[in-house]
């Protein structure tokens, strides 16, 4: 694996909050292409290391690399290697205050990125890809969960990054807009996107994973092909883990 | 983050140097000499009835400054302003009915005695209290500072009465004739003109425990113009004219002349009438003065406010402290503290105006300030990290995102924040701001009609009040649309 290749490659990530010692050691790597899926129970430290690659959290310790940007590094700029890294939250955070439209063009318009049409016809295209062209002019109040979600991809998506970054895009979402959602997400695996993706759809993951990665306790417990991870995982806690989610 | 600073310290700069501009503008002075006058100390200081300060004070410094050679700005700001901004330097002199006393000689040094008044008291029309002795468990009504309030007190024991102190002469008076205390001490020549005047009062006593009224100037400061008083003052008395002086508001002639003024029977549009100008004046400078410290203290306040939600730890303190101090300060305080403080401790003058901007700037700003991180915290924190994962700047994040959706929540309290600022400008009056409140106090120092006066200044607060709510809402509908 040549270091080119890396998208994201993470050493001995460590993570505190005072005494709550929430990522112990954490080392992770990213191919190109690659997508990767992150399960675990709640609390294991998920959404905290995907808010350590793009610095929404300051690492305690350990060395983060995207792209070949070294973030741990104070003088790295961070608003340089934030725009070539999507992120869409659990509760979307469309900007309740911009139109859709608005909402897609802020970021390329306000970094001077793209004129205000370029934008804007970019912001277009990408609507008709998650279906809602015709929600450009509404505001993100007259939305469903699940169109805002699309939305908000589509506003990652903007600023043509090399990564995106899924914290439970779906799980504040009622279970008939989950599909529409996913689908879109598969598309962007296909068009080879590198993706991390914290989720508890196992079905998503079984399907669209390149590996999935199991967390627990501020660790990772074991990481693997789909296939292998889920039909025969072999520490004792993914069992314990996948026993129950399966289950319920 | 550099940028962030250096963008801070020019905007904290720019505040600095509009300080020292206004500090320094008023500093000019060549042979012009700044006299604090009282102004509800007939016949002494007062206004007549056109508005203009008059009284044996006034007649005489402009009487001295004519002999002599020299200019005089008056300062009718009250007894105790003119005294504070004397022991402050804001002003060379004060002219003001002051008794010399030994206390008062630590501070100030006193020219020739120009005149001598003893003190008497005086009690309501058709009152039953004739002497001293009739005031066992009575109370009695004094004004701060003045040595009818020292006699008083120095025999309250002997007599057993207890005493309240007002600020105004009027507030004293009012007391009496409306039976809340049962006599008040005043020096005998005010009371005695007062009383001329109409006002419904009587002195049952002999003046007693007299003292001298002398000119002030801050101690081992403003020699030459003493001396210059002094020369001018025993010139004038040669000369008659100090005699006509007196005679013109003490003399018998002197009575017919202000008594139509307070008669106490006008009705409110007939004051309104005759008051036209002082009270539009007065309301000017409220407005004048409002308008400017809005704007200043909304422009501090959502500095600091910025300054407490930014992530840079020590800005976040800087800007607590800000708060912290400024919104625990009573405004009376922090008025008088930069009026009469700042200046003992700089060196460098500061006209009360300027001071009063000051003051209300730091408090109301403080006040903004809260609010304006408290807005900008009810914004969800996902908002920003949304923002920031974009690659937005700190700076346009919150330009873009988090204000636009805080400012909608800051709106009511900015227009409860200006309505606050507009009725604190009454508290200005204390360091002789002329503002509406100031102009109500002057206009009844010489009309004696509390009531009217303050209920027709009650309606102009309420007036202006009502009309900047209503351009307030109307901004607030024009903002959510
Ligand atoms: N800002 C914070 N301050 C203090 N503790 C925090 C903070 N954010 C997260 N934690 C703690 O870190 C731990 C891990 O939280 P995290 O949100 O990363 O878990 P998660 O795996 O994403 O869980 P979930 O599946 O519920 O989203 C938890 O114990 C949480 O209480
Ligand atoms: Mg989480």
């Amino acid at each position: 694996m040549s270091e080119q290749n890396l998208k994201v490659d993470v050493t001995d990530l460590i993570k505190d909050y005072g005494n709550n010692h929430v990522l112990k050691g954490l080392n992770l790597q990213v191919k190109n292409n690659e997508v990767v899926c992150m399960i675990g129970p709640s609390g294991s430290g998920k959404s905290t290391f995907l808010r350590c690659l793009n610095k929404l959290e300051d690492p305690t310790a350990g060395r983060i690399v995207i792209d070949g940007h070294d973030i741990s590094n104070k003088n790295t700029n961070m608003n340089h290697v934030r725009e070539k890294i999507g992120m869409v939250f659990q509760h979307f955070n469309l900007f309740p205050n911009l139109t859709v439209l608005d909402n897609i063009t802020l970021a390329p318009i306000e970094l001077k990125k793209m004129t205000k049409q370029q934008a804007e016809a970019t912001a277009h295209d990408l609507l008709k890809n998650v279906g809602l062209d015709e929600k450009a002019t509404a505001y993100p109040a007259s939305l469903s969960g699940g169109q805002e979600q699309r939305v908000a991809i589509a506003r990652a998506l903007e600023m043509q990054p090399d990564i995106m970054l899924f914290d439970e895009p779906t799980s504040a979402l009622d279970p008939e807009m989950v599909g529409d959602v996913l689908d879109v997400m598969k598309n962007l695996a296909k068009q080879g996107m590198t993706m991390i993706v914290v989720t508890h759809e196992m079905g998503f993951a079984k399907e669209v994973a390149d590996r999935v990665v199991f967390m627990a306790d501020g660790h990772i417990m074991e990481e693997g092909r789909p296939a292998d991870l889920f039909d025969h995982p072999q520490n004792p806690r993914t069992q314990d883990f996948l026993r129950k989610v399966l289950n319920a | 983050m550099r940028k962030r600073l250096l963008w801070l310290g020019t905007v904290l700069l720019a505040c600095l140097s509009l300080f020292t501009f206004f500090s320094t503008k008023t500093q000019a002075a060549e042979k012009t000499y700044t006299i604090g006058t009282d102004i509800t100390y007939a016949p002494f200081d007062f206004q007549d009835s056109n508005g203009h300060y008059t009284g044996i004070d006034i007649d005489l410094i402009k009487a001295i400054a004519k002999e002599e050679g020299f200019k005089v700005k008056l300062k009718p700001v009250g007894f105790n302003a003119a005294v504070q901004a004397v022991e402050a330097n804001q002003m060379d002199g004060v002219i003001a009915g002051m008794t010399i006393t030994n206390a008062r000689k630590q501070q100030f040094d006193f020219s020739d005695p120009y005149y001598y008044a003893g003190e008497v008291m005086a009690v309501k029309q058709g009152s039953s209290i004739k002497s001293l002795e009739d005031l066992r468990g009575k109370k009695v009504a004094l004004k701060v500072g003045t040595l009818g309030a020292s006699y008083a007190n120095s025999i309250k024991k002997k007599y057993g009465f207890t005493t309240t102190e007002f600020d105004q002469s009027n507030d004293m008076y009012n007391d009496v004739t409306s039976g809340n205390s049962a006599a008040a001490f005043e020096d005998y020549p005010v009371m005695a003109y007062g009383i001329r005047n109409g006002m419904k009062m009587k002195i049952v006593t002999k003046p007693k425990a007299g003292g001298s009224y002398g000119f002030a100037v801050k101690k081992g400061e403003n020699q030459e113009l003493l001396t210059k008083f002094n020369t001018g003052l025993s010139h004038l008395k040669k000369n008659g004219q100090y005699d006509k002086i007196v005679a013109k508001y003490l003399g018998k002639s002197a009575q017919a002349k202000e008594k139509k003024a307070a008669t106490g029977n006008d009705g409110l549009l007939s004051l309104v009438k005759q008051n036209k100008s002082s009270l539009l004046s007065g309301l000017g400078q409220t407005l004048y003065l409002t308008f400017i410290s809005i704007i200043l203290a909304t422009i501090l306040g959502v500095i600091v406010g910025l300054m407490q939600v930014m992530p840079v730890k020590w800005v976040n303190w800087l800007s607590s402290i800000i708060i912290y101090i400024f919104r625990g300060m009573p405004l009376l305080v922090l008025a008088l503290f930069i009026y009469i403080g700042v200046p003992n401790l700089t060196g460098s003058k500061i006209s009360a105006f300027v001071a009063g901007i000051i003051t209300l700037t730091l408090n109301e700003g403080a006040y903004t300030a809260a609010f304006v991180s408290g807005g900008i915290k009810a914004v969800d924190p996902g908002q920003m990290e949304a923002a920031r994962s974009l690659g937005l700047p700190y700076g346009k994040a919150m330009r873009r995102v988090i204000l636009p959706q805080g400012v909608k929540i800051m709106v009511p309290s900015f227009i409860n924040q200006f309505i606050i600022t507009l009725k604190d400008t009454s508290i200005l009056s204390v360091i002789g701001i002329l503002e509406l409140t100031q102009t109500g106090k002057i206009i009844i120092a010489r009309n004696l009609q509390g009531f009217k006066v303050w209920t027709i200044i009650a309606i102009m607060y309420i007036v202006i009040i009502t009309l900047l709510t209503w351009l307030s809402k109307f901004v607030e509908r024009r903002i959510n649309d």
